[in-house]
């Protein structure tokens, strides 16, 4: 195989594998990532057998094949090259001579006979705005459960139907759901599926190169495809039971009170500061016309912020995690927030207020008791 | 620094005591608690009259028997033994604000600056003894010295019912004849070892060099040469009275009096256990993060499954699911078990955030087993329990003076 490729549209390419690629070495050729020369372009795939990746880049392809190489170090050196044509030739011996201007290297490599197979491309089951996706995911992708335990929340739901798509993650203290009502096409049959943590992020990274491009998701017996343009994520499906998120959506929450995005995110990154370590707790008491935002703690001291509001219901004060605040209010658009809620141990719903959003959005989050 | 002075309270065979304020018939005669006869178990407790024959607290009921047949076999009232401790701590909390339990019949009390109040401490300690009588009816020995652990080697030499006092300067001295066994924390394994070197009494160790002992038993050698100059070292003895760190860990077993593979009692009694586990977590304010299974089978074989939670709990019903989780993974259906075990340990603060998912009902039997509990206070362990735990009850056993903290440590 030999090939001569655009030294950035390499270094672009190379960029998305690197989050998928093996970093422990357990396994070698899954450090490595798979270069095919064919029809006028390369493919570049990667996988650690829960998620793989393959790209594309145009090439002058001299004489088509395939090869294995270390994906870190081909991109590490690769970027160290000068702007320029580089040619990449596989040797015998499965080593990669690379050459660009007056910079010569031969690049250990394996056979590409144990690199494994990735699973192909099932006919599409919907297509989706990326633009859309990715702000879907920004929405949800926090919430993700990180106790491997809970292996059912260690992803998010994904719910296509002909007339709306659902993204909902929670880790069992708190709940993001998204829904929006438009742009779905070609979803003729509903898709219900769990998406793994480390799939959102890369599906996001994807989504946000391709901009105003589309998505267009497939689904095997054990596999997800979601393909950008020339650029194919593929990720093992999480099965389980996701939880009946309808049911812990508050149906009663009718305590009511608007705030400054901005105002009532910088009081909580402030208080926090002061929180207890572990455990992050902060306390809000609703009064009329005011949020007061406070700790104390007898090791680190105590802080206080007020922030005003048009609440008007009775005082309801009530302690949360300050991280799962922060976590929505760094994300949530719009200049105001509304709080919901019902009473001390009930869980508190967070949304923006105001302005009309393409999106419903909603974020449930449980008290700490105080 | 200060002299401090120490009494070691120890109560006269407890459990045998406290059976016969209730049956005055059994005074004087063997009496073995632990079981109504040649069963399977181990003594929990013997008179004096008992011991006579040689029976002793951690023997083997059918040994027991064995030597003494014509002993008064009782199963025993493990509520009447807590209720009489807890009378017991009140008594000792009148002579000092620094007591500390060490076992369910035995406690240290820091009486330095004392001496206005109750006198020198002869005078403190035959007051002691006497309202001890008056308050609970019981029989108690007291050690008084410089260092707890003299304290407790000495309360042990005036037993029954005595009073003794090394006083300082003296320590070396009484406790020079002793067996090295008298020492606590000398065990079987430590004594065995320091005979194969030739040391036999107290007073042998004593002679011996502190690198030489440090070398041959490591860290525990130190303590054990400080120990045999009279000093409180090594292990619990290093922490003040009554600052107690709180228990470690929290466990409760049951050996079957005949090995089953009944599944349903297998679970119940794990069901029981939890519940039993749990109450002691709450009874300490403690949550735990692991959660251990112990199955020992027919042949003797044990295993331990452990887990640990995503956070800590303490309550029966979280603690049942998981250890019941390991049971099934670990047992073979069909095999007779003849010990299951609970154990809890990692002991963590509580989870403050509460959970969207569980439907509240967590915090619902946060609440349940706290009435459980109260109603347990009032009428007894026994009046409450989960269903699924109802056929696991069966007669919980404490052992007297089996010694907690300080066994044997010379591995």
């Amino acid at each position: 195989m030999e090939f001569t490729v655009n030294k950035s549209d390499l270094v672009r390419e190379l960029g998305l594998s690197q989050g998928v690629v093996e970093k422990k070495t357990t396994i070698p050729i899954l450090s490595n990532v798979l270069i095919e020369a064919r029809d006028g372009q390369i493919l570049l795939t990667a996988t650690d057998l829960e998620l793989g990746i393959r790209s594309a880049c145009p090439a002058k392809v001299k004489k088509e094949g395939s090869g294995t190489v270390p994906a870190k170090k081909l991109l590490d050196y690769v970027r160290l090259l000068p702007d320029a044509e580089i040619t990449i030739k596989f040797l015998e011996n499965h080593w990669a001579q690379i050459t660009c201007g007056r910079s010569r290297t031969k690049m250990a490599g394996m056979s590409r006979e144990s690199f494994p197979e990735l699973p192909p491309m099932p006919p599409a089951s919907a297509e989706i705005p990326a633009g859309l996706l990715s702000s879907m995911i920004v929405r949800t992708i926090f919430a993700i459960s990180a106790e491997e335990s809970r292996f059912t929340l260690n992803g998010a739901l994904l719910l296509l139907k002909p007339a709306s798509s659902i993204m909902v993650s929670t880790d069992g203290h708190r709940l993001a759901f998204v829904e929006t009502m438009k742009d779905v096409e070609k979803a003729g049959e509903n898709l219900r599926v769990l998406v793994p943590k480390k799939a959102m992020a890369e599906i996001l990274r994807l989504a946000q190169e391709t901009g105003d491009g589309k998505a267009i998701i497939a689904g095997d017996e054990n596999h997800l495809f979601f393909e950008f343009g020339s650029r194919l994520l593929i990720s093992r499906k999480l099965t389980g039971n996701f939880p009946d998120y309808d049911r812990v959506l508050p149906k009663d929450n009718t305590q009511t009170a608007q705030l400054s995005r901005d105002e009532i995110k910088a009081a909580v990154e402030r208080v926090a500061q002061f929180a207890d370590e572990r455990s992050r707790a902060i306390r809000l008491q609703f009064t009329p016309g005011e949020v007061k935002v406070f700790t104390s703690s007898v090791e680190t001291g105590e802080s206080e912020e007020s922030v005003p509001t048009n609440y008007a219901g009775p005082e309801i004060d009530i302690g949360f995690n300050a991280q799962y605040l922060l976590d929505f209010l760094r994300v949530v658009p719009g200049e105001e927030v509304c709080f919901r809620l019902k009473d001390q141990r009930s869980a508190g719903e967070l949304t923006p207020a105001g302005g009309p959003e393409s999106f419903h959005y909603r974020y449930i989050v449980m008290p700490m008791r105080i | 620094m200060a002299a401090h002075t120490y009494f070691h309270v120890d109560m006269d065979a407890f459990f045998v005591s406290v059976e016969e304020l209730f049956d005055p018939s059994l005074k004087g005669k063997p009496v073995i608690v632990g079981g109504k006869g040649p069963e399977r178990g181990v003594v929990s407790a013997a008179s004096y009259a008992a011991r006579k024959y040689g029976v002793h607290s951690a023997m083997p009921l059918r040994r027991a028997y064995e030597l003494c047949p014509h002993a008064i076999f009782l199963a025993g009232h493990r509520e009447r033994y807590a209720e009489y401790s807890r009378r017991v701590r009140r008594v000792l909390d009148d002579f000092s604000p620094l007591v500390e339990m060490a076992s369910i019949d035995e406690a240290y009390l820091d009486m330095s600056g004392t001496a206005r109040l109750f006198g020198p401490p002869l005078r403190a300690a035959h007051l002691l003894h006497e309202r001890m009588k008056e308050r609970t009816g019981l029989n108690c020995s007291v050690g008084i010295a410089g260092a707890r652990m003299v304290a407790k080697v000495a309360s042990d030499q005036a037993k029954p019912n005595g009073v003794l006092w090394v006083m300082p300067g003296m320590e070396a001295a009484f406790l020079a004849p002793l067996e090295v066994r008298k020492i606590p924390g000398v065990g079987k394994v430590t004594e065995r070892r320091l005979h194969d070197i030739g040391i036999r009494r107290v007073g042998d160790l004593a002679g011996l060099d502190e690198a030489f002992l440090e070398k041959r038993f490591g860290k525990w050698g130190l303590a054990l040469a400080g120990k045999a100059h009279g000093l409180d070292a090594g292990g619990w003895y290093d922490t003040p009275v009554g600052e107690d760190e709180g228990p470690k860990s929290i466990s409760h077993e049951r050996t079957f009096g005949e090995d089953t593979a009944d599944p349903e009692v297998l679970e119940a009694t794990l069901a029981r256990l939890a519940e039993m586990v749990g109450r002691r977590l709450r009874e300490h304010g403690l949550h735990a993060r692991t959660v251990q299974l112990k199955l020992r089978d027919h042949r003797f074989h044990t295993i331990t499954r452990a887990r640990s939670l995503d956070r800590a709990t303490q309550l029966d019903t979280e603690i049942f699911t998981e250890v019941r989780r390991l049971f099934r993974a670990a047992w073979k259906p069909g095999t007779k078990v003849r010990l299951l075990g609970v154990h809890t340990s990692g002991f963590d603060t509580p989870a403050a955030q509460l959970d969207l998912l569980d439907g509240g009902q967590s915090e619902r039997w946060r609440s349940v087993l706290a009435a459980a509990d109260r109603i347990r206070d009032k009428f007894g362990d026994a009046s409450v329990s989960l269903a699924k735990a109802m056929r696991g009850r069966f007669r919980e056993r404490v052992h007297e003076a089996q010694p907690r903290r300080e066994e044997d440590r010379s591995e």
